[in-house]
């Protein structure tokens, strides 16, 4: 009897402390208080920044962007974007939220700067229609601690990074004063009348192309007799144009170009880099030339059995289609043919316009000179089109040749060894 | 029999009760901690007291046009939120060619009863294929309006008329058409309608047939021609849109000759106004609407927007 009493009591022991789980949780708040209070932390650290945000985005096609944001307890944020003239001087209102979409979120829920590189529609910022430059305009937080000064975002839809720096005094003071703008002069540059620029900062010259659509920047120096090369994305912030990656050549480091100003008249951009003041100049020929780039490009379509195309043939000193090839009667392109055919045992190939039917314009055979330059010499002419067999055979067959500058994979620029004021680029949009 | 109340039964209760009772059910929190229960709130602009004033009190409509990804059936569609500056334009154009003429020629109750409660914008196109969406409606509650950042109405400082017109009439068609699915959708259009046109409709294939051709096959667009409802209500819209003197512009303006497919511009133009006719009397026997004074209306709103 005692013993079932005994086996009972056990019984009740064991079902008092096991039929309960702890109810003390990890944390000491709800879930929801937890969400509340870190939407109102990132609330105030977002507001109450006194001199606003500086932001960088990389969107989803390339490139890197600079915005600034000032945002106030109203939801209302105003923003500088340096995305066009017009964005990097006048700032735009629009508002913003906090929410928590499974983890707090910021969103910039009504049309601003920030939303042209999202935008689908592909004549508002250059990229695909339907998707645009895949960029985001929510975003959620990275698991930052507040007070350091800096937050990261990642957007919902592309996980486009943003990064957000507290601005300074004298930052938010540049962008309110156009500073974006000024930065925005250095695109000035494709002003130039010549292919080929460089810059002298102390010491060293270097040689520099960029490409504004991309957002990246490339410069050349040499070392004894080798050649260097250096490339970094950058953005135009409200002081210059901003390196990601800076330079470090030894003991000059180049985090950007400072200060920038455009002359119109003397086509001429200054600036600041590594302290030093300096201006870009116009340079006729390569700071190096790649030797083997104008058989490289050769060899290329010709072991495809195939051609180089040009759509709007040369620019000379800045202005496309100087010669007014595209205005042949359907016209589609340039080309450039090699080892097109062979006539009394002379293989030749060919430089002309193609309008669907038939060639027009030069035969000719090249030379590849030790220095770097491919020369083209008469052949022959196709068809009988006045433009493609006077003006345009006569800067083909020009005797100083070209350089041949590699800009990818599938394309070349061809600038004449002339004076590097003229030039056609070279697709080759087979594969 | 007589329950014996012993001590082993006693305790038998107590050992259950113990059982059943020593686990507390988690309270339910604060309900109003839960964070966007009950609606997100902002601080309230110009934008939002207009919506207030002139949709929400009025209609209970609500006008959405801060962003919210999920507001769109399809969430992965790549879209951008409206810009602040075309909310207010947008609203009253929008009271004063739908709302204003059916309340006018119908009646508020019907208007409020059949209305769609929720509005939202969406500031680009949804691009898809080949083609754009401009608009949706869903389940009769709600219309979502794209592209809203193209739109420009008479009265902004860059409306161009011979650029801009045609997206205002196509919006406002828009709206005219889903709200014609929801009234056809309460109330079914009449069973001959969908023989007056019959063997003509292009089915998926509208996108490749032009307007021209769709209106000498007796189709007021090329959407029309993709089925019975659509049919059905572009013809509403336009209609509406185009007033009487557009309407019939439009139908003597099919040129002589046969369509691709054989249809005569007599037959072209009878199906037309066979079509016409059936709307209008429709419009009288369900709802008790005059469609004509309606289209009279709606057509002096659309002109003083373009």
């Amino acid at each position: 009897m005692k013993k079932k009493y005994l086996s009972y009591l056990l019984l009740m022991i064991v079902a008092g402390l096991w039929s309960c789980k702890s109810e003390d949780s990890v944390f000491e708040q709800t879930a929801d208080e937890r969400i509340n209070e870190s939407l109102a932390a990132y609330q105030k650290e977002l507001a109450e920044a006194p001199y606003g945000w500086k932001g960088i985005i990389y969107p989803g096609t390339g490139g890197v962007f600079s915005f600034y944001f000032k945002f106030n307890e109203q939801n209302r944020v105003v923003m500088y974007s340096d995305f066009a003239a017009e964005s990097a001087v006048t700032p735009k209102e629009s508002s913003y939220r906090l929410k928590s979409i499974e983890t707090p979120s910021l969103i910039f829920d009504t049309y601003s700067y920030l939303h042209v590189l999202a935008d689908p529609d592909g004549n508002i910022n250059g990229g695909v229609t339907g998707d645009g430059l895949k960029s985001d305009f929510e975003f959620s937080f990275a698991k930052d601690t507040l007070d350091d000064g800096v937050i990261n975002l990642t957007g919902v839809k592309n996980q486009s990074r943003l990064i957000l720096t507290k601005a300074t005094q004298e930052e938010s003071v540049a962008y309110a004063g156009g500073g974006v703008g000024k930065s925005l002069l250095f695109n000035n540059i494709a002003k130039y009348l010549t292919y080929f620029k460089r810059i002298t900062i102390g010491a060293v010259q270097y040689e520099v192309t960029f490409n504004t659509t991309g957002r990246t920047i490339k410069l050349n120096w040499l070392d004894g007799t080798t050649l260097k090369t250096f490339t970094t994305e950058y953005y135009y912030g409200p002081s210059g144009i901003v390196f990601i990656t800076p330079l470090v050549n030894g003991s000059q480091t180049i985090t950007g170009f400072t200060d920038l100003t455009w002359n119109a008249t003397n086509l001429s951009v200054g600036l600041t880099a590594a302290g030093v003041k300096t201006t870009v100049v116009a340079a006729a020929k390569p700071l190096q030339p790649d030797v083997a780039a104008p058989r490289r490009w050769w060899n290329y379509a010709s072991s495809k059995g195939s051609y180089w195309v040009s759509e709007t043939g040369f620019t000379v000193e800045g202005k496309e289609d100087f010669f007014g090839v595209t205005s042949i009667p359907n016209y589609a392109y340039m080309l450039f043919f090699p080892a097109i055919a062979a006539s009394s045992g002379t293989t030749y190939d060919a430089f002309a316009a193609y309008d669907g039917t038939a060639l027009m314009g030069p035969a000719v055979v090249p030379s590849f000179k030790t220095d770097g330059r491919v020369t083209f010499a008469d052949f022959g002419t196709y068809g009988t089109n006045t433009l493609m067999n006077g003006k345009v055979k006569a800067q083909v067959e020009e005797v100083n040749g070209y350089y041949l500058v590699q800009t990818s994979d599938i394309t070349y620029d061809m600038v004449s060894a002339k004076d590097g004021k003229t030039w056609i680029t070279w697709l080759y949009p087979w594969n | 029999m007589k329950l014996k109340i012993t001590f082993n039964y006693l305790f038998l209760l107590l050992v259950l009760s113990v059982f059943t009772s020593s686990c507390k059910e988690d309270k339910l929190q604060d309900v109003e901690n839960i964070s966007g229960l009950g609606g997100e709130t902002w601080a309230q602009s110009t934008i939002d007291k207009y919506i207030s004033d002139s949709l929400t009190t009025p209609f209970n409509i609500a006008m959405k046009y801060k962003w919210d990804q999920y507001e769109f059936s399809d969430v992965t569609a790549t879209l951008v939120p409206a810009k602040e500056e075309q909310i207010i334009p947008i609203s009253q154009a929008i009271r004063r060619s739908w709302i204003n003429p059916f309340v006018a020629q119908a009646g508020l109750v019907f208007f409020n009863k059949y209305s769609p409660k929720i509005f939202v914008l969406s500031g680009s196109a949804q691009f898809q294929y080949e083609s754009k969406i401009l608009g949706s409606a869903e389940g009769g509650r709600k219309i979502v309006l794209m592209e809203v950042n193209e739109l420009r109405l008479r009265g902004m400082t860059n409306y161009v008329a011979s650029r801009d017109s045609n997206n205002v009439k196509e919006f406002i068609r828009t709206i005219q058409h889903e709200f014609g699915h929801i009234l056809h959708q309460n109330i079914l259009y009449p069973v001959e309608f969908k023989t007056v046109g019959k063997g003509l409709y292009q089915g998926q294939n509208w996108l490749n047939i032009s307007e021209a051709e769709a209106r000498h096959d007796g189709f007021i667009s090329q959407y029309a021609s993709s089925g019975f409802d659509d049919d059905w209500v572009e013809t509403i819209a336009y209609m509406l849109i185009e007033g009487k003197g557009g309407w019939d512009k439009i139908i003597n303006s099919i040129p002589a000759g046969n369509s691709i497919n054989g249809t005569s511009q007599a037959t072209a133009q009878a199906i037309l106004r066979r079509k016409e006719a059936l709307v209008v009397n429709y419009f009288k026997t369900a709802w008790g609407i005059d469609f004509y004074s309606l289209q009279k209306r709606t057509r002096a709103a659309v002109v003083s927007l373009i």
